[in-house]
């Protein structure tokens, strides 16, 4: 009798768990196929599942949009952006970690409610000001603006990984002669490489992803990925095919990405509350 | 000699101003600099697109947000709704599938937890068009579940009365795997030996969930509802991509409100101030996240 429970039991931890996964899945699922569909196929009701699948969206995004120009302005962006944060949130970072001085901890803690401010907060003072300089519409200014979310992210990040290091090594390189910032290039920095890698990749698609910064600061020129499929939103109606083959497009990197920093992705999605 | 060594000591001991001020002083000009822009731009009345400068009103903006205005209040219930209806939500689906992932002991644990990441990664603007591919009135895969249910078709995000469940229904599935991700991990680091001394007093598994699971889990579910509870408040992409906040206002939470009244109807000094209100009520569950954080190290199993 027992072991009909048990096995009942088990039957129904299957399917919750397979229904779960299903609803997880499908509807990312559901973007790639109206992706490869042709404009015919994609409109028809009920949905086909049977079709003769296509490139033609994702070669003709290219050609007849700016799509192309959109990427590389969301690789300009994401990766200058991801330079600089981590160039100054590093050595802040290695700062609240190796010196306690008086209110380094509460110090560690507004940078931290800086991560949490609304973006809709900054983004008024941010745009007037920006109109004002002139420098609306480049990619300077979002890469400059994403500093607000991410120089805190790794700061914080960064932090854990610079606390995880036992400190003796560059304690000795210091009595040695070592500069600090020697210390913290050569010694301390190579330490926490892996934590490093993870913290851009994070960050990198933090600025590849974001959105409301990037609608009100570029106009024509600047144009990032995720404002850029927007655009196939019109009045008239919507291009599904621009825009799924879009939305698949802007997914690969972060698809690629998400799979190489699993181990640290608790961490960054919680900015460090869990260790 | 001697006033070298003190110089070097001194170079020591003030070390970290060399390293912590460059993030200092770009978060002060970037952050700070223009939070209190705006706090003086909103005690101003401002047209951008209008000529003339800016008008001194004082709290004029507050007091009419707070007493007349009956759009606000409009946008703060929907926020509310949109809270109530989304965070507890995805907190009990995220427990009950970080519950049932946690017994899982096969290698396919590794693909159901890359799965689970997806969601909350994924670029939201694109979390938005597979919704607004899903609630297609004409061609949307919801529609079409409906017909095999041989059920009426909706107009999902098209009519006010199912506008506001659709976004949050979107929402819950962005969301709820990272409730799931982050309450699994704590699951996984649970110290070991009160569940063996369950064992051994002979505790029946509801009882070992209701005494020793969810009273170890508390810190990691608290951390987790607050970042959701901090983070909803924030909502835009996802409502900007799939009603715009219509119709007429039933998906318009305080977030999106404060921008259309910036960047639709250009009152900068009006907008700054809702914009100020939006900065006090997140800094104060901010402040609640942070208290429960510095109070006691939370851990999880990150790998």
């Amino acid at each position: 009798m027992g072991f009909t429970t048990g096995k009942i039991k088990k039957i129904i931890f299957v399917v919750v768990t397979v229904i779960v996964f299903s609803i997880i899945l499908f509807p990312p699922i559901f973007l790639f196929l109206t992706s490869i569909k042709t404009e015919l196929d994609a409109l028809s009701f009920p949905p086909k599942w049977i079709f003769i699948p296509t490139v033609k969206n994702y070669v003709q995004i290219f050609k007849t949009s700016s799509f192309l120009r959109y990427i590389v302005n969301s690789l300009i962006v994401a990766s200058t952006n991801t330079f600089v944060s981590l160039a100054l949130g590093s050595l802040a970072a290695y700062g609240l970690a190796r010196y306690k001085f008086r209110g380094s901890e509460n110090l560690s803690f507004w940078i931290l409610s800086i991560r949490m401010m609304p973006p809709v907060a900054a983004i008024i003072p941010i745009y007037i000001i920006m109109k004002k300089l002139r420098i609306l519409d480049t990619p300077w200014c979002l890469v400059m603006i994403y500093l607000t979310f991410n120089l805190p992210f790794i700061v914080w990040m960064m932090k854990g990984f610079f606390e995880d290091v036992p400190r003796e090594i560059e304690e000795s390189a210091l009595i040695d002669g070592c500069s600090e910032f020697d210390v913290f290039l050569k010694i301390a920095l190579p330490l926490v490489a892996p934590g490093l890698a993870a913290t851009a990749i994070l960050v990198f698609i933090f600025s590849w992803n974001e959105f409301l910064f990037a609608l009100i600061l570029t106009g024509t020129r600047a144009t990032t990925l995720p404002v850029g499929i927007i655009l196939y939103m019109k009045e008239t109606g919507i291009n599904w095919g621009y825009m799924t083959a879009g939305g698949i497009l802007a997914l690969i990197p972060v698809v690629i990405f998400t799979m190489l920093v699993q181990k640290h992705l608790v961490k960054g999605l919680t900015l460090g509350a869990l260790k | 000699m001697g006033r070298r060594k003190s110089f070097q000591s001194f170079k020591r001991k003030y070390a970290w101003v060399f390293f912590i001020a460059p993030a200092v002083v770009v978060l002060l000009g970037i952050v700070i600099f223009p939070l209190i822009f705006s706090l003086t731009l909103s005690l101003h009345e401002w047209n951008i697109i209008r000529a003339g400068g800016w008008t001194w009103s004082g709290l004029e903006n507050y007091a009419t947000i707070l007493f007349l205005d009956p759009y606000f209040r409009t946008a703060l219930k929907v926020t509310f709704l949109y809270l109530l209806g989304t965070v507890p939500l995805q907190f009990a689906l995220g427990l009950m599938v970080a519950l049932i992932l946690y017994r899982i002991t096969r290698k396919i644990i590794g693909f159901l937890r890359t799965s689970l990441v997806f969601p909350s990664i994924m670029t939201p603007i694109v979390v938005g068009i597979i919704w607004r591919l899903m609630y297609n009135p004409d061609m949307g895969m919801l529609n079409y579940f409906l017909k095999l249910l041989h059920l009426p078709p909706l107009n999902w995000t098209g009519s006010p009365l199912t506008a506001l469940p659709s976004v949050m229904m979107a929402d819950i599935w962005e969301w709820t795997p990272f409730m799931a991700l982050i309450l699994l991990a704590g699951l996984q680091a649970l110290p070991q030996e009160p569940f063996e001394a369950a064992l051994v007093d002979g505790a029946s598994q509801a009882q070992v969930l209701r005494y020793i699971t969810l009273p170890l889990l508390s810190p990691v579910m608290i951390v987790a509802i607050l970042i959701r509870l901090m983070d909803s408040f924030k909502t835009f992409d996802l409502i900007f991509v799939l009603t715009e906040g219509g119709p007429g206002m039933s998906t318009e939470i305080l977030n999106y409100y404060t921008y259309k009244y910036g960047f639709k109807f250009f009152h900068m000094g009006y907008a700054s101030a809702l914009s100020w209100l939006l900065v006090v009520i997140v800094t104060v569950i901010a402040m609640i996240l942070i208290k429960t954080i510095r109070s006691r190290g939370i851990y999880a199993a990150g790998g």
